[in-house]
């Protein structure tokens, strides 16, 4: 620093020492908090500015694929839901979907309304999950707590109907889960949702929705989150597609597409939302995005809640679940974007083959795309904002 | 499963004029031969713009395959045996999309890559080269994506064996599903 009066001593002396900036490679990861999971990248640096990013993946790869291969269909479900572990539910539904379209089973419409409802609340979950760690890794840590606290009512009812909160094993080919407890004398009467749940939910969703005006005052508004993001890490539209980025990423890019509204794996055209787009396609545009998709499901949580049929939880379905031969494939608005199964049975007892297409895994390919040319900075604002899960990129 | 726009398969007819279209439980797949792979996807990437997935099954008949059958039971016929390519692209507007599948033969298992289409293939088709042994001609970097240095064999060929399952056959001859315990 040159003070007042040092100036005049430094007048003659220009400084002109060239900064020595070699290409220097750095390694972030494995472990890192902005990783969420085991992350590696490899990034050649020039200073300041990344040259190439290389990322490294698969330490949490754990075969399911294979796994896939010698399991039954009931046992699939339990090792499908930790996929992307922060939507648990979420990502049990496209693959009983699935096989229940193989067998050509109609799920009855009371467990249809339970899969809405239980996969709206764990979207709620995953983005609330985003809301309170994305800022943290900016550098603001008291959005964590509000986010949170309405999180964690949200598990609990989640807890209630499942008995788990972040892998519930509740789908079953057919339904949802029947009867637990009152024994066998009892079996026939199907244990249904937990006394108080609807009232309980509306008031959790009324809770939820303050939250993320909360969420709106402290920190869309804030100023440093504006310039830590608006403007960084933007996705082109053909970018996104042809790298197979979904969800909130591709709409953060201004593609107004959820698949909630052109497939039909779950009865979603009976209940009015949005689907809220970005116009830049940067960090702020995706934060914002997540921010307005809460408000969404929390609508069509109320609806599903409001307008939920009585009837059974289960279709009848065979003791022992054989699927038909046959191939398809069912794909599903994850919290993360597109996940989909492409399933093919032989007429077993467990698939052939399943494919697992999982969002994270391509919305994280476009890394190497999108950091070229970054600062070193924003790399954590980058990453942070694509939103994915480690397990759901390895399987 | 969506209401396909009527254009698309039009649309495929013309640009693809080799493919079989087949459709099945809501699943549109387009069969292409092998030479005609990557020029399938240039001809259709403007109107099927997402690049979801890439991936292969591998179609061994000397596999026990699902469950042995009941009597009476209808037989599973002869499989062919090969490695079928499957990908995946679609719009982001009607949710139309299809998949595209081409047949290798085991003891020739290459094919173009599509980096050069879509470069999100990228990753997809490390993944399948190193689980499958599939060997994407004109890929820029066919380094293995998950596997470990010094990996041998490729996993998801139905002729690599789960190595617990060698161990300890699982679930073993009670089924829990059979011995009860569960509704209908």
């Amino acid at each position: 620093m040159s003070g007042g009066g040092a100036g005049v001593l430094h007048s003659e002396a220009r400084v002109s020492v060239e900064l020595q900036t070699p290409e220097m490679t750095l390694n972030i990861g494995p472990q890192h908090p902005s990783t969420h999971g085991v992350l590696r990248l490899v990034a050649k640096v020039d200073g300041e500015r990344i040259e190439s990013v290389e990322p490294v993946v698969g330490y949490m790869h754990r075969g399911y694929e294979k796994l896939a291969e010698v399991r039954t269909y009931p046992q699939l479900t339990a090792l499908l839901n930790r996929i992307d572990w922060t939507a648990g539910l979420a990502n049990e539904v496209p693959f009983v979907v699935a096989a229940e379209r193989l067998m050509g089973v109609e799920v009855p419409e009371r467990a249809q309304y339970i899969r809405v409802v239980l996969t709206e609340m764990f979207r709620i979950s995953a983005h609330l999950l985003f809301l309170s760690s994305y800022p943290l890794e900016l550098g603001a840590s008291t959005p964590l707590m509000y986010a949170l606290r309405e999180r964690e009512h949200v598990l609990d009812l989640i807890e209630g109907v499942t008995g788990g909160r972040f892998h519930p094993n509740f789908n079953r080919i057919g339904g949802v889960k029947p009867a637990a407890g009152g024994g066998k004398g009892q079996r026939s009467v199907a244990q249904d949702l937990p006394r108080g749940f609807l009232e309980q939910t509306r008031r959790a969703m009324a809770k939820v929705f303050e939250v993320c005006d909360d969420m709106e005052a402290l920190v869309r508004g804030n100023e440093i989150f504006q310039q830590r993001t608006k403007g960084v890490g933007i996705i082109p539209v053909e970018k996104a597609l042809e790298y197979g980025v979904s969800g909130p990423n591709l709409r953060g890019s201004g593609v107004r597409f959820d698949l909630r509204k052109v497939e039909d794996y779950l009865p979603y055209d009976r209940f009015d939302f949005e689907v809220p787009i970005g116009e830049n396609g940067d960090c702020f545009d995706r934060y914002v995005v997540r921010l307005e998709e809460i408000r969404q499901a929390v609508r069509i949580v109320t609806q599903a809640v409001d307008g939920i049929p009585a009837g059974p939880l289960r279709a009848r379905v065979p003791r022992v679940i054989k699927v038909p031969r046959g191939e398809c494939y069912v794909r599903a608005e994850n919290p993360k974007g597109e996940m989909g199964y492409y399933l093919v049975s032989m007429g077993g007892r467990g698939p052939y083959r399943v494919k697992i297409r999982s969002a994270s895994f391509s919305n994280i390919s476009v890394l190497p795309w999108l950091l070229e040319g970054a600062l070193v900075p924003d790399i954590i604002a980058i990453l942070g904002s694509l939103d994915f899960v480690l397990g759901d990129v390895d399987r | 499963m969506s209401a396909h726009e009527p254009g698309l398969r039009d649309l495929v007819s013309e640009a693809v004029a080799s493919g079989v279209w087949s459709e099945e439980f809501g699943t549109v797949k387009l069969r292409v031969p092998r030479s005609e792979w990557v020029e399938s996807h240039r001809a259709l990437k403007g109107r099927l713009p997402f690049f979801s997935w890439l991936s292969a099954i591998d179609w061994a008949a000397d596999v026990a395959v699902g469950d042995a059958p009941e009597p009476g039971e209808e037989t599973a016929e002869e499989i062919e045996e090969r490695f079928e390519v499957l990908s995946r692209i679609s719009d982001v507007s009607s949710g139309d999309g299809l998949v595209l599948s081409t047949d290798l033969p085991k003891d020739d298992a290459r094919l173009d890559s599509l980096t050069a289409v879509y470069a999100g293939a990228d990753w997809h088709e490390r993944e399948a080269a190193e689980m499958f042994g599939i060997d994407f001609v004109g890929h820029p970097n066919l380094a293995a994506l998950y596997l470990p240095d010094g990996f041998e064999g490729h996993p998801l060929r139905k002729s690599y064996a789960l190595l617990s399952r060698q161990v300890k056959p699982w679930p073993g001859d009670v089924d829990v599903e059979a011995a009860g315990g569960d509704e209908t």
